[in-house]
């Protein structure tokens, strides 16, 4: 063959390929090639849905960038870091009298301390600074923590947010005069139960007439009655909500007629979020739901992609090709278990997490909701030890009538704490809440029945962690007796 | 003392001072140490009304309720320093265009004494001359800024009590109406 033919045939192969590749990245929205390395912790499963946190322009200054990344990080952790009366809020530090300080650790901005994509220096809490980042600023003049505190003088830096002391952001249970304060009491109280629970299970459950009556409400479509669905229904809340079967199986329709033609057999999680919208927005914020958060960016349309080309009105066959034959990997709306990260029962792989995975649509199984679901599929060390442990024989007991509501712990009582206000309870399905560092359960959740200083022990042991807390814990954190040795005056402020 | 005088765009500062019917016009050319004089005006006075008119008042005279640092646990009133720091943070979360802080050389929570040498001077200056404010420029981070230091001064009984009585406290003899730091307020000359 002729140089020239070959060089055609190379030339037109080359452009064929281009064009492919451009389709695929640019038309086709595929991320995977774009992607630097793995994400940290959950957010792999935004992690191909690149434009929900690289929002600036192509080409804009590196200042501007890590300022609009500020802005997505706190789309999902403002209210998160609001609650927890953050330590080190950005706009402390925003002052230029702090301008010393940004040479050393810039914390105007959150990818100072938690930069993506870098799996190699990522600690826990996504932090890719080496363990002892105190030591930049807490380590001279008058921040110098081992003058202000004599109890610090002989301690290396490594352990300030590690031990159970201190964490950068949320100090809500260990600040000084809070450990002051709950200094020596009992590790168990006299009436260990959690409010919030106790206040949601001691909800009287309809008497059998009560019962009678619902059942003699129920009204569907003759095709769609089940006799057993019924009589879970007639015994839930629903029920005594006057929440209907249409109600969610037709919502809106009001003759019967409307009904049969608009009748729903599955009826989606917005079904259940037209009135259970706190849920459904602390889902949104958390680790099952978290790819629902209304911020995330969407996948892109093949169909704008071409008109931002300029193609005013692209052909439908070419559309229906891109579509086809070129990935969309943005990611699907509902999180599946064969995507987790985390160990998980074999048995419960593809399993999507909406609203009916935890709770039955009909019945109100509380056992089900708060510890059988997650059992389903969590199987790392701690999920493994629940059943047999002192929380779950607690709850055993109380399932018996044998403790009172509110005794019993379960899987939900610590990760999807409930809160009261206002004489209502609410769930919180963000269980990232109270996850990470583990500090942030001790005010939900620990001290609803146990001592400040038996909660800082037990969280700082993670052997007794792994066991579910079977056992006592092996260590003493000695946060709080430093507090009390420095406070005689627990009445007074002090440094936070 | 001398003061370095230059030409402020703040045309949304008008509007914040009430000067009338501000518009750009009426702000441009004003002096930084007018600027500054005029911000500071409005958060002592602001700083005072509270100090004496809420907390002194509430805490002190009619005890009704207590006035703490960890105010929301202790279902209690802000303390005055907090009420002028969590002002001074909502204005660093909306502009660059100007900046302000509470210090003092005898604080008690550590991150409010001066980190800049022209914050220990204007301090040193202010405690060293009463009724007399300090005027300065100085470059941080690349920027240039005039720097206004004010004397804070005790102007309540809530005042020196908590500071003469607290466990961090440097210093523990104040007395009324004296100067027990300093307002920093910062604007920067480039822009």
């Amino acid at each position: 063959m002729k140089t020239r033919t070959l060089w055609i045939i190379w030339i037109a192969f080359t452009l064929v390929l281009a064009g492919g590749a451009f389709a695929r990245l640019y038309l086709g929205g595929e991320r995977t090639t774009f992607l630097p390395g793995e994400t940290a912790g959950v957010h792999h499963q935004i992690e191909l849905a690149c434009e929900t946190c690289h929002t600036s322009k192509p080409f804009a200054k590196q200042s501007k960038v890590r300022k609009d990344i500020n802005k997505t990080c706190t789309t999902c952790h403002k209210e998160e870091l609001k609650a927890a009366n953050d330590s080190h809020p950005i706009k402390k530090f925003k002052n230029p009298r702090m301008a010393a300080y940004w040479d050393r650790i810039d914390a105007r901005f959150c990818t100072s301390c938690h930069s993506e994509h870098q799996p190699e220096i990522t600690l826990a809490g996504l932090v890719t600074l080496p363990g002892d980042f105190c030591v930049a600023c807490h380590s001279e003049g008058e921040q110098d923590v081992r003058v202000n505190r004599p109890s610090h003088a002989g301690l290396e830096f490594d352990t300030c947010a590690s031990a159970g002391c201190h964490n950068f952001h949320d100090n809500r249970a260990l600040y000084e005069d809070f450990l002051v304060k709950h200094a020596g009491q009992p590790w168990l109280k006299d009436d260990p139960t959690h409010a919030g629970e106790s206040m949601a299970r001691a909800r009287p459950r309809p008497a059998l007439d009560e019962i009678e009556t619902y059942l003699a409400k129920a009204a569907a479509p003759v095709a769609h009655r089940d006799a057993e669905v019924e009589v879970h229904w007639a015994a839930s809340a629903h029920a005594a909500a006057d929440v209907g079967c249409a109600g969610c199986h037709a919502p809106k329709m009001e003759t019967e007629e409307e009904i049969e033609a608009n009748w729903i057999d599955a009826p989606g999680e917005k079904v259940c979020a037209s009135c259970h919208r706190a849920e459904m927005k602390t889902f949104a914020m958390g680790r099952h739901g978290m790819r629902r958060h209304p911020e995330i960016a969407k996948p892109r349309k093949a169909k704008s992609m071409l008109k931002r080309l300029g193609l005013k009105d692209p052909p439908d066959s070419a559309i229906a090709a891109i579509e086809a034959y070129l990935d969309d990997p943005s990611p699907a709306p509902l999180m599946s278990t064969a995507e987790a990260r985390v160990p998980l029962h074999e048995d419960a792989h593809g399993l999507e997490v909406t609203c009916n995975t935890c709770h039955k649509p009909h019945e109100q199984d509380l056992t089900f909701a708060s510890t059988g679901a997650c059992l389903t599929c969590h199987s790392d060390d701690h999920s493994a030890a629940y059943e047999g442990s002192p929380h779950h024989a607690l709850w055993t007991a109380e399932l018996a009538g044998d403790l009172p509501p509110g005794s019993g712990v379960t899987c939900a009582t610590c990760h999807m704490p409930k809160t009261v206000r206002k004489d209502t309870v609410t769930t919180n399905h963000n269980q990232n809440e109270t996850l990470r560092p583990n500090e942030k359960m001790i005010r939900a959740t620990c001290l609803e029945c146990h001592s400040l200083e038996f909660s800082i022990d037990a969280l700082a042991d993670a052997e007794l962690v792994k066991r579910n807390f079977a056992g006592k814990p092996d260590r003493h954190i000695q946060s709080m007796d430093w507090a009390v040795n420095r406070v005689d005056q627990p009445d007074e402020g002090a440094n936070q | 003392m001398g003061v370095k005088l230059g030409k402020i765009k703040a045309a949304f500062l008008s509007g914040a001072l009430a000067l009338g019917a501000g518009t750009s016009a009426s702000a441009e050319g004003m002096e930084f140490q007018t600027v500054t004089d005029l911000l500071h005006l409005v958060m002592s006075s602001d700083r005072t009304v509270y100090t004496r008119m809420i907390v002194n008042r509430l805490a002190v005279q009619e005890g009704v309720i207590k006035a703490s640092e960890h105010f929301e646990d202790d279902k209690a009133l802000v303390l005055p320093a907090q009420m002028f720091r969590f002002g001074s943070e909502m204005v660093a979360e909306e502009t660059d265009a100007f900046s302000y802080s509470l210090l003092s050389l005898w604080p008690i929570n550590k991150q409010n004494a001066p980190t800049t040498d022209m914050e220990k001077e204007g301090l040193e200056y202010i405690a060293a001359n009463p009724g007399e404010n300090f005027y300065g420029e100085e470059e941080l981070g690349g920027t240039t800024y005039f720097t206004a230091v004010y004397p804070d001064v005790a102007v309540a009984e809530a005042c020196w009590a908590c500071h003469n009585d607290h466990k961090d406290s440097p210093k523990t003899d104040f007395e009324a109406g004296d100067v027990m730091g300093g307002v920093v307020i910062r604007i920067p000359m480039d822009s």
